[in-house]
């Protein structure tokens, strides 16, 4: 006889559900990624070096591996500030654009003098602030969906880009939509690690202040508040409305960081490829870290290696798109569910008894 | 007898909340229950469904005395019961509803049958209604139905009735009481929970009324009773015995409203209101809930505006003032709506205890680390006895109990310098220990200086509190000359008399 099954919501999951649950959950993400490449032709004896030293132990992989971790920890700001105001921001890439397109405007027409490098990431960060400002208007004012604003803002921030890639940003001397190369005085410094530069210095010190702000100051208690019940917030007399705006620019500063690192710390010049797929990676940042800024870094590093890992994949052993795809979603898809596990509490009852 | 209850007492703490209430009831019967909030129907009505165990009496079904261990005992002594509030799944069909309130039985049914017997009952009760949409889209008189279908297709002889015409309007309640007597002469003994007296007099065979524990009125033919006659036994004399505060001070006013006006969408909320509350004066704003108290409650607060009018604060005119202005100069709040209104639930408790400390910037005005909110939640937890906290403060407050966290919004509210304590239905919900306890920090409050602004649909906690009693009714507050009017002066405000 069928058996019914209830899921009950857990009152809470002491630390040790909560790292086993944890532990468990990655092993077997870990586990079937394996067996996919297996699958796919990756050799066995092959995959230790692949996947942890290429990526993690040997001193150029794991330089890779930051380099490409540092947007993403501004990236994962961006999604895990506004997300806890419960505003979704989908628009990540839209804001990284204007970031970018506002820090080469400042290289590109020399402004600024000596402190242009400063300058390049404060005009990045107010441009993707300022993309991101109508969104918060929009449904603060007249109720408009946020994640319908930000994700179609994000198609209009990509027609700025190539309009400016094609015309007044191109490089008249190349025939490909990039803009002309930086100036020396226009780099993020590097620390001669492979590509691994200034920008990392300042995501951490983003995940800092965040981190600070959110968990030990007035402004991160409101938000809590906030976040969660706006009407007591508002009968308590945090302002709910100002604690949301500053969050949510807040956001949109750090996607837009995130685009003027990328350009002055690995790219220098602005391309239609920067930043792709951020929306994506900052979103499943946030939710591994469960929006706490402090998770932030370990996780952004921990995607990174799985990007890094895929690619030395596709061009070693000729692993298609798709699969490097097939293997990362795995691990993701096993920790979310061993987050349900955390959360609900599965019981089976047998039918015919009481 | 299909029903008889003897001598059935319940006590929560130190509170009777059930004093020897004996109670009985025939098959083919409708049996109407009267009693205020709070008189203890409710929880006359939980021991015969199985919730609560009482601590002494009987129960006899049929002539044979039973133990109505849980609520799947009762349903299978056929008791059924339909609560005020539904227990509908809202996405799935009335049918799905059923089935699923089945498959709960001991031994559950193949699903042809119970179809079957959804069927047949549909055709032998008259419960007319449409099985296969969505309860969400379903009329609240519609959803009733298939509750009382519920009932019904678990066996249900004895059906508890919990104030089910209080959501109806008044065509529905007549289609209502008309099903109800149809079921009576199909036999079913029902139990029928009400506070319209009309409808007691058209629908009941026999009428109870409990006040205060005691049935002050048994099992006496509709017949036989007037309307007085229910009306004093519900409301009882003039003897106020619960809480009544000693030597109450006035002082200056404190709070000022004068000439309040509150709209939202075109709609007029309050009119013109007039009100002061006095230093160490508890100020019982009485009246049925929906004509404008929350609104008025929100516009002294600042949590929406004023379209004409002062309020006034110990000399501060806080007309275009911030709630967190207002709150600067002493103004709190508890409002009726607890998880909508005042605690942010998957916050942790220490937080929601610390809200207001916080903001003030009591616990650090710059950084505030996490350890002192937590020590300031501690002092809280002990002096207010919060229980249910030992698995921490940090914990979400949505874990504790009503009447737990009642608590955890007075400590919160009732601090050191309170001036106006805005106090909305403080005892929503709560039992009797829990009530008291609440009405003990409100009288505390005021014996200090503060002064309370108490909005309560409950009469009986007005008339105990209150040093001056106004009445609301349709966004306009009136009182007598003297700021104490009587019951019978209450009820003609109430309706907009006098």
């Amino acid at each position: 006889m069928l058996e019914s099954v209830t899921l009950e919501r857990r009152s809470g999951a002491g630390p040790v559900l909560n790292a086993a649950s944890f532990v468990g959950a990655l092993a077997l993400g870990v586990a079937l990624s394996l067996a996919v490449l297996v699958a796919a032709g990756v050799p066995t004896k092959a995959l230790f070096e692949e996947l942890v030293v290429q990526v993690f132990l040997s001193p150029a992989g794991l330089a890779r591996t930051v380099t490409m971790a540092t947007p993403m920890m501004f990236g994962a700001l961006a999604a895990a500030l506004c997300l806890r105001l419960k505003f979704w921001n989908i628009g990540i890439e839209g804001q990284l654009w204007l970031g970018a397109i506002c820090a080469t405007a400042v290289a590109l027409y020399d402004i600024g003098g000596p402190l242009r490098l400063p300058l390049m990431m404060v005009a990045a960060m107010v441009g993707g602030a300022l993309w991101i400002l109508p969104s918060v208007l929009l449904k603060t004012w007249l109720g408009v969906s946020e994640v319908i604003v930000t994700l179609l803002m994000s198609n209009i921030a990509y027609l700025l880009l190539q309009h400016l890639l094609f015309g007044a940003f191109g490089d008249p001397t190349f025939n490909f939509p990039t803009s002309p190369v930086f100036d020396d005085a226009e780099r993020l410094a590097r620390f001669g690690w492979g590509d691994v530069n200034a920008g990392v210095a300042l995501a951490l010190v983003a995940v800092a202040v965040a981190a600070l702000t959110l968990g030990a100051t007035r402004f991160g208690f409101a938000a809590r508040f906030v976040g969660d019940n706006p009407r007591a917030a508002l009968a308590l007399g945090f302002p709910a409305l100002r604690v949301l705006l500053v969050s949510v620019l807040a956001g949109g500063a750090m996607a837009g960081l995130a685009g003027g690192v990328i350009v002055a710390g690995t790219e220098f010049r602005l391309t239609q490829a920067v930043g792709l797929n951020m929306t994506f990676n900052g979103i499943v940042i946030a939710a591994l870290a469960r929006n706490t800024p402090a998770w932030i870094p370990v996780w952004a590093v921990f995607i990174a290696g799985l990007n890094v890992a895929g690619a030395s994949l596709k061009v070693f052993y000729g692993v298609s798109e798709g699969i490097v795809l097939v293997a990362q979603g795995v691990i993701l898809l096993a920790l979310v569910t061993g987050t349900f596990v955390t959360t609900y509490r599965v019981r089976f009852a047998r039918r015919g008894l009481a | 007898m299909a029903l008889r209850i003897g001598g059935a007492s319940k006590s929560f703490s130190d509170h009777k909340v059930l004093d020897a209430v004996d109670f009985d009831l025939a098959a083919g019967e409708v049996h109407a229950l009267l009693g205020e909030n709070g008189a203890g129907k409710s929880t006359l009505m939980n021991i015969l469904s199985g919730i609560y165990t009482a601590d002494a009496g009987r129960i006899e079904i049929d002539g044979a005395p039973v133990s109505v261990s849980g609520p799947a005992a009762a349903v299978a002594l056929g008791i059924g019961m339909v609560h005020q509030h539904f227990k509908l799944v809202q996405p799935f069909t009335g049918r799905e509803n059923l089935h699923l309130a089945a498959s709960g039985l001991p031994v559950v049914p193949p699903r042809a049958t119970v179809d079957a017997q959804i069927s047949e009952l549909v055709i032998r009760s008259g419960l007319d209604v449409a099985l296969d949409v969505p309860v969400a889209r379903l009329s609240v008189a519609e959803q009733q139905r298939i509750e009382i279908l519920k009932t019904l297709l678990l066996g249900a002889r004895i059906l508890v009735l919990d104030e089910p015409t209080a959501v109806l309007t008044d065509a529905e309640a007549d289609g209502l009481l008309s099903l109800v007597r149809d079921l009576a002469a199909q036999g079913h003994a029902i139990i029928f929970i009400t506070h319209k007296l009309r409808e007691v007099i058209s629908a009941g065979d026999r009428v109870s009324v409990l006040r205060r524990g005691r049935m002050v009125l048994a099992n006496r033919a509709v017949e036989d009773v007037t309307r007085d006659d229910l009306s004093s036994a519900m409301i009882g004399g003039q003897d106020v015995a619960v809480t009544k505060r000693a030597g109450a001070r006035s002082g200056a006013d404190l709070l000022s409203v004068s000439g309040a006006t509150v709209m939202d969408g075109g709609a007029t909320f309050v009119s013109g209101a007039n009100l002061t509350v006095r230093a160490g004066e508890i100020h019982g704003l009485a009246g049925v809930g929906g004509n404008g108290q929350r609104e008025l409650a929100e516009a002294v607060l600042g949590m929406r505006p004023l379209a004409d009018g002062r309020v006034v604060l110990e000399g501060h005119d806080l007309k275009a003032a911030s709630v967190a202005a207002r709150r600067g100069v002493g103004m709190r709040y508890i409002p009726a709506d607890r998880s909508a209104d005042a605690l942010a639930s998957n916050v942790t408790l220490a937080d929601n205890l610390a809200a207001t400390a916080v903001r003030t910037g009591a616990l650090g005005r710059g950084l505030v680390w996490p350890g002192r909110i937590r020590a300031h939640a501690g002092s809280l937890i002990e002096a207010f006895g919060i229980a249910g906290a030992s698995g921490g403060a940090r914990r979400p407050v949505r874990l504790l109990s009503g009447g737990n966290a009642q608590k955890v919004i007075l400590a919160r509210e009732i601090d050191g310098d309170a001036r106006l304590i805005i106090a909305h239905s403080p005892t929503r919900g709560l039992d009797v220990a829990a009530c008291a306890y609440v009405h003990d920090r409100l009288i505390e409050a005021a014996s200090r200086g503060a002064g309370v602004l108490l909005i309560s649909e409950d009469l009986e906690e007005i008339l105990a509190l209150s040093d001056r009693i106004s009445v609301i009714s349709r966004g306009r507050i009136a009182s007598t000359a003297d700021g104490r009017p009587d019951r019978a002066q209450i009820g003609d405000l109430m309706l907009g008399h006098a």
